[in-house]
C-alpha cells in the first residue's frame, strides 16, 4: 500500500512572506463565522457614529452597496486611513465581506489602505503642470517635508515624521494654476519655492495655509464679462 | 416558468451556415458549426459575459468595429468571419499583449500542456515576441489558502476566479485588489481564501497562476490518463473525473454534467481523493483475535464470517452506509433470503419508510435537479444543502441570481441560503411538522398572502427537502403534512416540478430503492417488517440479535446514542464490518473486509432526483481489496445462495431485475450522464409491487421509542439541541491531509440572548449535558440563532453531538467543561449552576 | 483673423460675482424661474424635441447629441435615473471644476429640467474625489434647493419629484467613461461595462439611464429659456453654441475661456490666453484634451468647433487645450501622456492594460537613449494594436495621441534617442538635460530611474 507522498502538502509550511498565518482559518475554522464570512457587527465593535454615518449613507442609495465608497471615505476619516479592523467594521454595517471593501479601496487613488500622513499634499505632474514645473514643485514638496522623492513619485510617501503625505498625482483637474497642488484636499498655486516653504511651514504650526494662491480666490483670466452680443444680454433664463 | 424554447436562426461563420437557437451568444453558435474562435475570459457558467480579454474578437458584417463573439447574440441572418486579415491582426495583438507580462516558464508550470494561453498562443498568436522589457515579478508561489497557490506572474486577469467567488459560490472572499496592470487576484488582508468550492477556481484558470497544492509537480499531460466516474462523498453525487498516474489518483476535476452539477465539485470532493491513499485505509481482511487485529487471506476471512451468520441465522442485522446499489441489494438478498432477517436499515435514524417513500418518490412529484435552475419559486426543507449536499447550494443560489427564482428556507438552524432567500421561517429542532402542516393548510385554504401565495402563484415550484425532518416523534406527520403540501400546491400536475429529497447518506436515496428499509424490499415491494436502526440497536443490547451486518456505517460515529452503540457492538457476537478506513466501530469487527472507494469500484448509485449513474473504476485497488459485489456474492454462496453473480454487469443486472421500475437498464444505457428511473417507461410499475404496507409497528418504522437521554422534559433554563451534520465532519476530512485543516472541532451555538443570561461568549469552553451524558464544546454566539436553542455538530472526530442525542432533539443543559469529570464523582448536583461558566 | 477673438458668457456670465453661487444670488439674476415654467407649463416631450432641434452636443467628450439621448430612454414610468459626469478627470481639463464652483445652482437646474424631461425622479452626480470643495459647494446648494422646493417632493407644486445625490469619487480617471461612472456609483470598481446593452436601455441598478456631462447639462435650462433658434444663434451648423475652453500648458494666462464654437483655434489661444509665453512658439496643442491627437501649428486657423477638429484627424473631446511651446521634448510629453493613461486604465481589458504598460516602457527608453528607431515602428504599431481593441475607448484615448505625436514628430524622437544615447545618462526619463527640456530647466529627477509605478504589491519583488 501506498500512502501518499506528502511533500507539497501545505499545513506546518503554509506560511510565506506577506501571508500571516490566520490561526482560524487554518488551524480550524473560525467559529462564529457564518458561511458568508460577513462579519457580525457584535463582533467588530464599530464605533456608533461610524455605523450611523454608514447607514445615512445606504438609505441614500436604491441599492445598499452603492454605499461602499461613502463608508470608505467614512472610515478613513475617521481613522486617517482604512484601516482593516475599520473595513470590517464598515462590512459588517453593509453586509458585505471586508474584501469586497478592500477591493473597491484599492482600485482607487483617493484611499490609503497604508497609515497615511496626517497632513496630505498631492502635486499634479501631468503634462501641463509638467510643462510649468510640476516635477520641481513635488521635489520642493518633497525636500521640505523630508519626505523620499522616489516614493513620492510613485504613489507617494509619509514623511519620517509622520506629519506629511506627500505624493505625485495625476491631473488634478487645475492645469490653469500649474504648477500646482492639493494640500489636504484644497487647491493652491501657481506654486513656488517660497509658497511650498510657507504652506510646509503653516502646516507644521497647525496653522491656515495662505490663502493667497488658494483656487478660491482667483477671478477668471478673461477679466470682466465685456459682451456686447444682444442675444446674451436679452436672454432669459439664469445669469441674465 | 417553464424552461422557454428559443426561435432557431441561421448564421454563416466563414462561409457555413449553422443553425442555432436564437439569442446563443455567437462564440457558442460558432463552435456548434465547428468553427473555434479562441477565448480565455468567457465562461457562461460564470455569468454574463465581461468581454475583459477581447481574444474572441470577429468581424460582423454590417458593424465596422471588430466585435466580441463572447458577448454578441446572434440574429438571424449574421454574417460572421474569423479569419480575415483584420480579425487575425486582433488576435495577434491580444496574444501578443497577454504575453508581455507573463513569464515564459512553460518547462516548469505545471499548466504545461494543458494550458489554454499555450494553445492559444500557438493557434492564433504571432510567432514572435517583441517585448523585451521587464515583466511584472512577485514571489513564486504564494499560498492563497492551504490547498491552492497562487503564482501571480502567470495570471492574465481574465478574472474566471474572482467572478466565480463572486457570482457562483457567492463568498465574495476572492477579489481583485489595484487597478490596471498592478492588479491583483487576492483576498482581505492577505487572509486565506477558505470556503467550500475553492477548488473550482483552479479548474477555471486558463494558465498555471491558480494551482492545488495537491497536484502540484506531480504528473505532466502526458504521463497521465483521465478516468470518468461519480463522486460518492455525498448525495449531490457530482461526475468527476480523475485524473491517474501510475493507476493511483492524483487529482479530481469535474465532469460536467448540467443535470447534475453544473460543473462544479466542492472541496471534499476535489481533495478527498487522497483518503483512498491514508495509512488507516482496510488494504485486506481482517480478523480479530483476543483483542489484536490480524491481517488474513480472503478465504478465512469469508470461511469466518459465513460461519459467524450461519451461526446467528435469523438473529442477524444488517446496516447500510456507503454502498452502491449493488452492494445494498446483495446486503439485503443475504440477509432477507439468506439467513430470514427483516432487519435491515440504511437510515441514520428511523424516519421516512416504504409508504412514505412510495407517496414522495412518486414519478409524477419528481422533480429533476436542473428543474431548480428555471423555477419560479424553490422552496428548501429541512437541509442546508451548503452540509449536505454542497452542489445544491450552487444550483439554488444560481437560479435566484440568474433567473429571478424565489427562495423560501425552512430549516431548524440558520442556513447559508437565508441571504438570498425571500422568506425565511425558522422551526425549533424536530418541530418541521407544525411548520408543513401550517404551510400546508394555509395552501390548501388558497390563501393569498406571505409564502402561501408564493406557492399558488409559482407555475414551477421545486421543493427540495432534508429527508432528516422525518425523524423524531414527528417525523411522519411531517412527511404526511409535505405530501399534502406537493399535492395542494399541484406539483404533480407540472413537469417542472417537484420534490428532490436529500438523505442523509451519499447514496441513501438508491439504498432505499433497492431494498435496504426494514419495511420495503427491492423496488420499495411490501415485506414483512423488520426492525429499523434503533430497535436493531436494542435487539443487540438486549441480544435478540446476535450477529451485525456493517457495511460501511459507523455506528460510533455516525449514529446517534453513542454509548447505546458501544453497549450494542458490545454485545453482538458476530460483527461482520465493511469499510473503507479503520474507525471506532471496526474495532469491533470480528470480520472487517476492505471497501473499494469511488474511485475503484464499478458499480450504479442513485441520485436523490432519481437519476441512476455509474462509479466506473480508473484506479487500481490497491492493497487486497476486492470488489464488494464480489465478496458478497461470495457470502451468498457459501451460505447457500446462488446468486449468478460474477461480474459488475451481472451485479447490476440482478439488481434491476428486482427493482421493477429500474427493469432493463443496462451499463450502456446508463453510460456517462446516467438515466433517471422516472425518464424510463418502466416508472410506470412503480409503488405497484406487492401489498400494501403493513401498519408501522412497535418493532417497524415506528416514532422513536427509547429516551436514553433522560427526561426530555426541558428543565428550567436548559436549550433544546439540534444537530446537524457539518460538510466536514467525516473520515475524508480526517484522511486527506490536504484537508486536515478542516477538521471541525465541537462548537456550540447559540444565541445572543442565551448566551448573555449563561453569561457566555464565543470562544468559551463548556460542557453540554443531555441526562447523564456530556459533550465538550467551544461556544460560538450566533445572532441569528432563536432564543431557546442551540446546535452541535454531528460526527465530529471528537466530542460528537451524537453522544448526546438518541434520535430527536434533546434539552441541554451547559456548564463549564471540569463539570463533566466531576460528573461521574458528583453525580446530578454538579449540573445546577449553568450559569456559572464564564 | 482680423476680429480679435473675444468671450460669450452665457454659461459663465456673472461668474465672478460670488453670489451667484448662493440660491438667492442665482435667483437674483432669473435662476429657478425656467425649471418652475418647464415642470408647470411644458410636457416633457416638448422639453426633448426643444433640447434636439438646439443640436446641443456633449461637452463631455463623445459630442453625441444631448436631445437625441434623452429621447432613447423609454418612455412609460418604469424607474430611471440621471447621472451627472462630474469626473472631469482628462488632464488639460477643468471647466467642470469652474462651472460648479462658480454657478452650482445652473448645473442643478438643469439636472432638474433634464429629469423631469427624462421621466426620472432620483438623479445623481458624480463628482471625482479632488473636488473635494466643489462638492462641498455643490451639497450646499443642493440643501439650499431642497429647502426652497426646487428638488425634492413637488417640485413648484408641479407633482414632479425630484432626489440629488452628489456622489464622490476616490480617485480614478477611468470613472469618468460612462459606464464604469455607473458601476462606481453602483459602490463596485470602476470598470467600464461592455456595450450594448447601452446605458439608455440598461444603466444604473440595471435601469434605463441618461448619463450626461456638468457643461451639457448646465446649457439646459438657458435653452429652454431662450430656445433652440436662439442658441442656435451661437456657433457653428453642427457645432451649435458657446463652450468653455480650458487652455494651458505654455501660454501666458492659462484659464478657461467661454466662446462661440467655431472661433479660430489660434485667436483663442493668442487673444484670449495671451499666446505663448514670451520669446516662445507654439510647437504643438492638444486640441480636446489629453486623449486628441496632437496638433502642430499649421492647424491654428481652423475653426475650434467639433467638425474641424474632427476633419483634421483630431477631435474637439472635452474642449481642452494644451499647448506645447517649442521648449517641449515631444518625446517626454508622449511619455506623460502615456504614463497618464498607463496609471488611469482599470485594467480590465487586455489591449489597454498591456498595452499602455507596453507603451510606457518604450518610451521610457527611447527618452534614455536605450531604443532604436526600429522600436519607434514598435511603438506605432503597439498603438494600432490597442486602437478599437478595446473594451471602452480609454486605450485609444492613449494610443491616438502618442501615434500621433510619434508619427508627427518622428525625427526629434530620433534626435532624442541619439542625443541621449551620447550623453550616456541612460536613466534620465524627465527630459531635462538632453536638449529637451520641459521650458523650466529642471534638473535630474532621479527617482524617475525606478521602474514602479506605486508602493510595491504584497509579494512583488521590484524586477532588476
Ligand atoms: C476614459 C474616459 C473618460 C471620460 N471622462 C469623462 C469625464 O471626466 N467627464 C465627462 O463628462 N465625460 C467623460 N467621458 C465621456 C463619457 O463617457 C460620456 O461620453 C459623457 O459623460 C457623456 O456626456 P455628454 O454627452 O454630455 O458629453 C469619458 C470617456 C472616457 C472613455
Ligand atoms: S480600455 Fe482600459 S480602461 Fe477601458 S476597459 Fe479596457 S482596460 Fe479598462
Ligand atoms: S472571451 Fe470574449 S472578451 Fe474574453
Amino acid at each position: 500500500m501506498t500512502a501518499l507522498d506528502p511533500p507539497h502538502l501545505p499545513g506546518d509550511e503554509f506560511r510565506s512572506a506577506g501571508l500571516p498565518v490566520d490561526r482560524a482559518n487554518t488551524v480550524g475554522r473560525h467559529p462564529t463565522e457564518p458561511p458568508e464570512e460577513i462579519p457580525e457587527l457584535s463582533e467588530v465593535d464599530c464605533p456608533a457614529e461610524l455605523q450611523e454615518t454608514i447607514e445615512r449613507s445606504m438609505a441614500r442609495y436604491p441599492d445598499r452597496h452603492s454605499a461602499s465608497i461613502p463608508a470608505l471615505w467614512a472610515v478613513q476619516r475617521l481613522y486617517g486611513w482604512c484601516t482593516p479592523e475599520g473595513i470590517r467594521q464598515a462590512a459588517a454595517v453593509m453586509r458585505v465581506t471586508p474584501a469586497y471593501l478592500e477591493s473597491v479601496a484599492s482600485f482607487y487613488d483617493l484611499f490609503f489602505l497604508e497609515p497615511a500622513g496626517r497632513h496630505q499634499v498631492r502635486v499634479c505632474t501631468n503634462i501641463s503642470c509638467w510643462m510649468r514645473g510640476g516635477d520641481e514643485l513635488l521635489a520642493q514638496f518633497c525636500e521640505a517635508t523630508g519626505c523620499d522623492p522616489a516614493g513620492a513619485a510613485h504613489g507617494g510617501t509619509v514623511s519620517p515624521d509622520g506629519e506629511f503625505f506627500v505624493s505625485g498625482f495625476e491631473c488634478l483637474g487645475a492645469c490653469d494654476l500649474a504648477p500646482m497642488a492639493s494640500v489636504d484636499e484644497r487647491y493652491f498655486g501657481p506654486l513656488d519655492d517660497g509658497d511650498v516653504d510657507l504652506i510646509v511651514a503653516a502646516l507644521r504650526s497647525g496653522g491656515d495655509v495662505p490663502a493667497d494662491k488658494a483656487l478660491a480666490e482667483r477671478p477668471l483670466p478673461g477679466g470682466p464679462d465685456s459682451t456686447d452680443n444682444p442675444a446674451v444680454l436679452n436672454a432669459k433664463g439664469p445669469n441674465r | 416558468m417553464a424552461r422557454p424554447t428559443p426561435n432557431r436562426v441561421t448564421i454563416t461563420v466563414d462561409g457555413r451556415e449553422i443553425e442555432t437557437d436564437e439569442g446563443v451568444m455567437l462564440i457558442d453558435a460558432a463552435k456548434d458549426g465547428d468553427v473555434e474562435i479562441p477565448f480565455f475570459c468567457y465562461d457562461p457558467k460564470l455569468g454574463d459575459p465581461v468581454g475583459a480579454c477581447r481574444m474572441c474578437l470577429v468581424e460582423i458584417e454590417g458593424i465596422p468595429k471588430l466585435q466580441t463573439s463572447c458577448s454578441t447574440p446572434v440574429r438571424d441572418g449574421m454574417v460572421v468571419h474569423t479569419q480575415t486579415e483584420q480579425v487575425k491582426e486582433a488576435q495577434n495583438a491580444v496574444v501578443e499583449f497577454l504575453l508581455v507580462n507573463h513569464p515564459l516558464d512553460c518547462p516548469v508550470c505545471d499548466k504545461g500542456g494543458e494550458c489554454p494561453l499555450q494553445d492559444i498562443s500557438m493557434g492564433w498568436g504571432p510567432d514572435r515576441n517583441r517585448f523585451v522589457d521587464n515583466k511584472r515579478h512577485f514571489e513564486k508561489p504564494v499560498p492563497l489558502s492551504p490547498l491552492i497557490g497562487i503564482d501571480r506572474e502567470r495570471c492574465i486577469l481574465c478574472y474566471r476566479c474572482v467572478r466565480f467567488s463572486q457570482e457562483v459560490a457567492e463568498d465574495s472572499q476572492l477579489q481583485l485588489l489595484e487597478r490596471g496592470d498592478r492588479t491583483i487576484v487576492g483576498t482581505f488582508d492577505e487572509r486565506p481564501y477558505i470556503a467550500p468550492f475553492t477548488g473550482n477556481i483552479t479548474e477555471l484558470c486558463p494558465v498555471g497562476a491558480l494551482t492545488s497544492y495537491t497536484y502540484r509537480f506531480q504528473a505532466r499531460p502526458w504521463d497521465i490518463e483521465q478516468g470518468g466516474s461519480v463522486c460518492t462523498l455525498c448525495p449531490s453525487q457530482c461526475n468527476v473525473s480523475f485524473t491517474v498516474r501510475d493507476e493511483q489518483v492524483k487529482r479530481v476535476l469535474d465532469r460536467e454534467n448540467p443535470e447534475v452539477d453544473d460543473g462544479w465539485l466542492c472541496d471534499k470532493g476535489r481533495y478527498g481523493f487522497q483518503a483512498m491513499y491514508s495509512p488507516d485505509r482496510v488494504l485486506n481482511p481482517v480478523l480479530q483475535s483476543e483483542g489484536q487485529a490480524i491481517p488474513s487471506e480472503w478465504g478465512e476471512a469469508i470461511e469466518l464470517a459465513v460461519a459467524g451468520l450461519a451461526e446467528a441465522g435469523s438473529a442477524t442485522a444488517a446496516l447500510v452506509g456507503d454502498a452502491s446499489n449493488e452492494e445494498g441489494f446483495l446486503v439485503q438478498l443475504i440477509a432477507r433470503q439468506v439467513l430470514g432477517s427483516a432487519d435491515i436499515d440504511s437510515r441514520l435514524a428511523p424516519g421516512i419508510d416504504r409508504s412514505a417513500a412510495i407517496e414522495l418518490f412518486a414519478p409524477d412529484l419528481a422533480a429533476r435537479t436542473a428543474d431548480i435552475d428555471t423555477a419560479d419559486l424553490v422552496l428548501v426543507v429541512g437541509t442546508d444543502p451548503i452540509q449536505s449536499a454542497p452542489s445544491f447550494d450552487l444550483r439554488v443560489r444560481k437560479a435566484v441570481r440568474r433567473h429571478g427564482t424565489s427562495l423560501a428556507v425552512a430549516t431548524d438552524r440558520p442556513s447559508a441560503l437565508d441571504g438570498g432567500a425571500t422568506e425565511v421561517a425558522r422551526y425549533r429542532p424536530g418541530a418541521a411538522a407544525e411548520w408543513l402542516e401550517d404551510l400546508a393548510s394555509r395552501v390548501e385554504a388558497g390563501e393569498e398572502d406571505g409564502l402561501a401565495g408564493l406557492v399558488r402563484e409559482a407555475d414551477d415550484m421545486v421543493i427540495v427537502w432534508g429527508e432528516r425532518i422525518a425523524t423524531g416523534d414527528r417525523g411522519a406527520e411531517a412527511l404526511a403534512a409535505l405530501a399534502r403540501l406537493a399535492r395542494a400546491s399541484g406539483l404533480a400536475e407540472s413537469a417542472e416540478s417537484g420534490l428532490i429529497a436529500i438523505p442523509d447518506i451519499a447514496n441513501g436515496r438508491g439504498l432505499m430503492e433497492v431494498g435496504c428499509l426494514p419495511d420495503a424490499g427491492p423496488g420499495l415491494t411490501a415485506v414483512d417488517s423488520g426492525r429499523d436502526v434503533e430497535a436493531i440497536r436494542e435487539g443487540l443490547e438486549a441480544g435478540d440479535i446476535r450477529a451485525l451486518i456493517l457495511f460501511g456505517v459507523d455506528p460510533l460515529r455516525d449514529l446517534p446514542d453513542t454509548e447505546g452503540w458501544r453497549r450494542a457492538l458490545e454485545a453482538a457476537d458476530h460483527v461482520i464490518a465493511f469499510s473503507l478506513s479503520a474507525n471506532d466501530s471496526t474495532e469491533f469487527a470480528d470480520v472487517l473486509f476492505p471497501l473499494e472507494s469511488h474511485a475503484e469500484k464499478d458499480a450504479t448509485v442513485t441520485h436523490p432526483d432519481g437519476r441512476i449513474q455509474r462509479v466506473r473504476p480508473s484506479a487500481r485497488r490497491p492493497g487486497e481489496i476486492r470488489a464488494g459485489w464480489l465478496v458478497l456474492a461470495e457470502i451468498a454462496a457459501e451460505l447457500g445462495l446462488e446468486t449468478g453473480i460474477d461480474s459488475a454487469p451481472s451485479a447490476l443486472a440482478a439488481v434491476t431485475e428486482a427493482v421493477p421500475f429500474y427493469a432493463g437498464l443496462t451499463d450502456a444505457e446508463i453510460g456517462g450522464r446516467g438515466v433517471r428511473w422516472q425518464d424510463r417507461p418502466e416508472a410506470a410499475s412503480f409503488g405497484g409491487g406487492g401489498a400494501e404496507a403493513p401498519p408501522p409497528t412497535a418493532n417497524g418504522s415506528a416514532p422513536a421509542s427509547s429516551n436514553g437521554g433522560g427526561s426530555r422534559k426541558a428543565a428550567e433554563g436548559s436549550l433544546v439541541l439540534g444537530t446537524y451534520r457539518d460538510l466536514w465532519a467525516d473520515s475524508t476530512t480526517d484522511l486527506s491531509p490536504a484537508l486536515n485543516f478542516l477538521i471541525p472541532a465541537q462548537r456550540l451555538e447559540i444565541s445572543g440572548a442565551d448566551a448573555t443570561r449563561l453569561g457566555l461568549s464565543t470562544g468559551d469552553e463548556v460542557s453540554v449535558r443531555a441526562g447523564d451524558r456530556a459533550v465538550n464544546a467551544t461556544v460560538a454566539v450566533r445572532g441569528s440563532l432563536d432564543e431557546g436553542v442551540c446546535f452541535m455538530i454531528e460526527g465530529t472526530l471528537a466530542e460528537n453531538a451524537n453522544a448526546l442525542v438518541d434520535g430527536g432533539p434533546v434539552p441541554v443543559e451547559i456548564g463549564p467543561p471540569e463539570i463533566r469529570v466531576e460528573l461521574v464523582t458528583a453525580g446530578a448536583d454538579a449540573a445546577a449552576e449553568p450559569g456559572e461558566a464564564s | 483673423m482680423t476680429e480679435p477673438v473675444h468671450e460669450t458668457r452665457i454659461l459663465l456670465r456673472h461668474a465672478d460675482d460670488p453670489a451667484l453661487a448662493t440660491l438667492e444670488g442665482y435667483r437674483s439674476f432669473g435662476g429657478y424661474e425656467t425649471l418652475e415654467r418647464a415642470v408647470r407649463e411644458m410636457d416633457p416631450e416638448t422639453i426633448v424635441q426643444e433640447l434636439e432641434d438646439s443640436g446641443l452636443r456633449g461637452r463631455g467628450g463623445a459630442g453625441f447629441s444631448m436631445g437625441k439621448k434623452v429621447s432613447f430612454l423609454p418612455h412609460g414610468d418604469e424607474t430611471k435615473y440621471i447621472c451627472c459626469n462630474a469626473d472631469e478627470s482628462e488632464p488639460g481639463a477643468f471647466k467642470d471644476r469652474e462651472l460648479m464652483q462658480r454657478n452650482p445652482h445652473q448645473l442643478i437646474e438643469g439636472i432638474a429640467i433634464s429629469a423631469y424631461a427624462a421621466g426620472s425622479g432620483h438623479a445623481f452626480i458624480f463628482i471625482r474625489g479632488e473636488y473635494d470643495r466643489q462638492a462641498d459647494i455643490l451639497d450646499r446648494a443642493i440643501e439650499e434647493a431642497y429647502g426652497a422646493g426646487f428638488l425634492g417632493r413637488d417640485i413648484c407644486g408641479s407633482g414632479f419629484d425630484l432626489e440629488l445625490t452628489v456622489h464622490r469619487g476616490a480617485g480614478a480617471y477611468i470613472c469618468g467613461e460612462e459606464t464604469a461612472l455607473l458601476d462606481a456609483l453602483e459602490g463596485k470598481r470602476g470598470n467600464p461595462r461592455l456595450k450594448p446593452p447601452f446605458p439608455a436601455v440598461k444603466g444604473l441598478y440595471g435601469k434605463p439611464t441618461l448619463i450626461n456631462n456638468v457643461e451639457t447639462l448646465s446649457n439646459v435650462s438657458h435653452i429652454i429659456a431662450n430656445g433652440p433658434e436662439w442658441f442656435r444663434s451661437f456657433g457653428t451648423e453642427q457645432s451649435p453654441g458657446t463652450k468653455v475652453v480650458s487652455v494651458s500648458g505654455g501660454v501666458t494666462r492659462p484659464g478657461n475661456y467661454e466662446v462661440e464654437l467655431g472661433v479660430p483655434v489660434g485667436g483663442l489661444i493668442d487673444d484670449l490666453a495671451g499666446g505663448p509665453l514670451p520669446g516662445h512658439s507654439i510647437k504643438a496643442f492638444y486640441p480636446g484634451g489629453s486623449s486628441s491627437p496632437v496638433l502642430t501649428p499649421d492647424c491654428l486657423d481652423l475653426p475650434y468647433s467639433f467638425e474641424a477638429m474632427a476633419d483634421a484627424g483630431s477631435m474637439l473631446g472635452s474642449g481642452s487645450i494644451i499647448v506645447a511651446d517649442d521648449n517641449v521634448s515631444i518625446p517626454h510629453m508622449a511619455l506623460r501622456t502615456a504614463r497618464f493613461y498607463h496609471h488611469e486604465s482599470c485594467g480590465k481589458c487586455t489591449p489597454c492594460r498591456e498595452g499602455t504598460n507596453w507603451t510606457v516602457k518604450m518610451l521610457e527608453r527611447v527618452v534614455r537613449g536605450e531604443a532604436t528607431p526600429m522600436d519607434l515602428d514598435i511603438i506605432t504599431s503597439v498603438q494600432d494594436n490597442i486602437v478599437g481593441n478595446c473594451l471602452c475607448v480609454l486605450g485609444d484615448s492613449m494610443a491616438m495621441p502618442v501615434s500621433a505625436m510619434v508619427r508627427k514628430f518622428r525625427d526629434e524622437f530620433e534626435q532624442v534617442i541619439a542625443e541621449a544615447a551620447a550623453a550616456a545618462l541612460p536613466l534620465d526619463v524627465n527630459g531635462a538635460t538632453n536638449g529637451g527640456g520641459n521650458g523650466n530647466g529642471s534638473g535630474q529627477a532621479p527617482w524617475e530611474r525606478l521602474p514602479l509605478q506605486g508602493r510595491p504589491l504584497p509579494g512583488e519583488v521590484s524586477s532588476g
